[in-house]
């Protein structure tokens, strides 16, 4: 079944720089519908008073992955979608993926080996069959 | 004169340094964490209503009992609020793995009927090891719930810890679900694994004549089909096992023993019907009723 991997998101703001204001307006107006839309996900919503680091989103992921998405200057409907685009996402690195294809059955009627068509010495060549 | 005052330049990298080096917490002591939330996040993770109380009894381990209650006496309490209300996951835990291992039992005599009871006691112990199971649960950030003395928790804890979640999902609601639940999380951490590799067997030889006697076959009769590389430091010889002059599987080893071995086992793979190229697992919904009952009768 389908698990989601977002297990929380940390919203650090500060309720006074100018920047975190498209924060300000998340929390009043969207995060609510977010939790109740998103219940497998936890929300934390923590202002620290006074100048502090930039406003940041920390998803953390169930494999430990803790991701730090920065939303200064960032509108509200900009926030919810960075949010409901981290809470699709998979805890893996963001990394190039060398293939964008796998398969766990990688051969169906079994691998080639050098000698899958080669007869096998039991087989015996008789004489050839004359007509009837 | 002196130097202008501020933030000094090695002073970020002595608190990345810091930060680096400090020693690994609980999630629970880090800021930003409220159990109840958690605890409701985990039950819609798993997409399974929980009853919270079980549910939380479930995350006690004994060991966390038992440093709380020497912590309390250490502080010097008095006797009555040193005895926690806490109950224990013990109970909860044994009724998780009757169950897990019925379920998984009467899982797989369904689908591999020819399979003997060993190898399904082999199969339905791998699922329920230790290592297979911590692993599960590290990956449902189980160990973040769980309540215990040591940190990062071992995995007979986690072990436990999972199985009681198994156990209060039972209680809460019904063996359907839990069957379903149990199906979910184990059979797909068999995929990619073949028979022979959960399953020790010393002598294949002597299980496949076992077998064949028991359908009325004949012994089969070792040949070599195909050889390579005989007088070098590695050879391949393919061995087929014929019975009544009909092929019955085929081998590759280094030597002939190795060979003969590995083409009974190939033949063991194809009697229980356990090859590589078998219909895969049945994930759709069960039909009403049936598995249940067999669940609890087995219980």
């Amino acid at each position: 079944r389908y698990v989601r991997q977002l297990q929380r998101l940390q919203l650090l703001f500060s309720p006074t720089a100018a920047d975190a204001r498209g924060a300000r307006e998340f929390v009043e107006e969207a995060a609510q519908d977010f939790a109740r839309q998103h219940p497998d996900v936890v929300l934390y919503v923590s202002p620290h008073s006074g100048p502090g680091p930039a406003p940041v989103l920390r998803a953390e992921y169930l494999n430990g992955t803790v991701r730090d998405e920065l939303i200064a200057s960032k509108t509200s409907e900009e926030i919810v979608q960075l949010a409901t685009k981290l809470a699709n996402q998979s805890g893996l690195d963001i990394i190039r993926i060398r293939k964008p294809f796998h398969t766990d059955n990688p051969s169906v009627q079994g691998q080639w080996h050098p000698l899958t068509n080669k007869p096998s010495i039991l087989t015996v060549q008789g004489p050839r069959l004359q007509p009837q | 004169t002196a130097p202008a005052p501020g933030k000094k330049r090695w002073l970020r990298a002595y608190l990345e340094l810091q930060r680096l080096q400090a020693p690994p917490q609980r999630r629970s002591e880090k800021p930003n964490w409220d159990y109840h939330a958690e605890v409701q996040a985990f039950s819609h993770r798993l997409q399974e209503n929980f009853a919270l109380d079980l549910l939380k009894t479930a995350f006690v381990n004994p060991c966390y009992i038992e440093s709380e209650e020497a912590r309390r006496r250490q502080l010097g309490l008095d006797k009555d609020a040193v005895a926690l209300q806490l109950q224990d996951n013990t109970g909860l835990a044994e009724r998780g793995l009757r169950f897990a291992r019925a379920y998984l039992a009467q899982c797989f005599e369904g689908a591999y009927p020819e399979l003997p009871a060993k190898g399904i006691e082999a199969l339905v112990n791998f699922l329920t090891s230790q290592e297979l199971v911590s692993y599960v649960a590290q990956n449902l950030s189980v160990q973040d719930l769980a309540l215990c003395r040591d940190f990062p928790a071992p995995p007979d804890v986690l072990q436990r810890t999972f199985l009681a979640v198994i156990g209060a999902l039972l209680e809460s609601s019904g063996p359907e679900r839990t069957g379903i639940f149990v199906r979910d999380f184990f059979i797909p951490q068999l995929i990619g694994k073949d028979l022979f590799e959960i399953w020790e067997v010393v002598n294949p030889m002597g299980l496949l004549l076992e077998e064949l006697t028991k359908r009325n076959i004949s012994a089969p009769e070792p040949r070599i089909t195909r050889q390579l590389g005989v007088s070098t430091v590695l050879p391949v010889y393919f061995v087929g096992l014929y019975c009544d002059k009909k092929m019955l599987a085929e081998g590759p080893g280094e030597t002939l023993l190795a060979a003969e071995e590995e083409a009974a086992r190939v033949a063991l793979r194809k009697l229980y019907g356990y090859t590589e190229n078998r219909r895969p697992w049945d994930y759709s919904k069960p039909k009403q009723g049936l598995a249940a009952e067999k669940a609890i009768s087995s219980n």
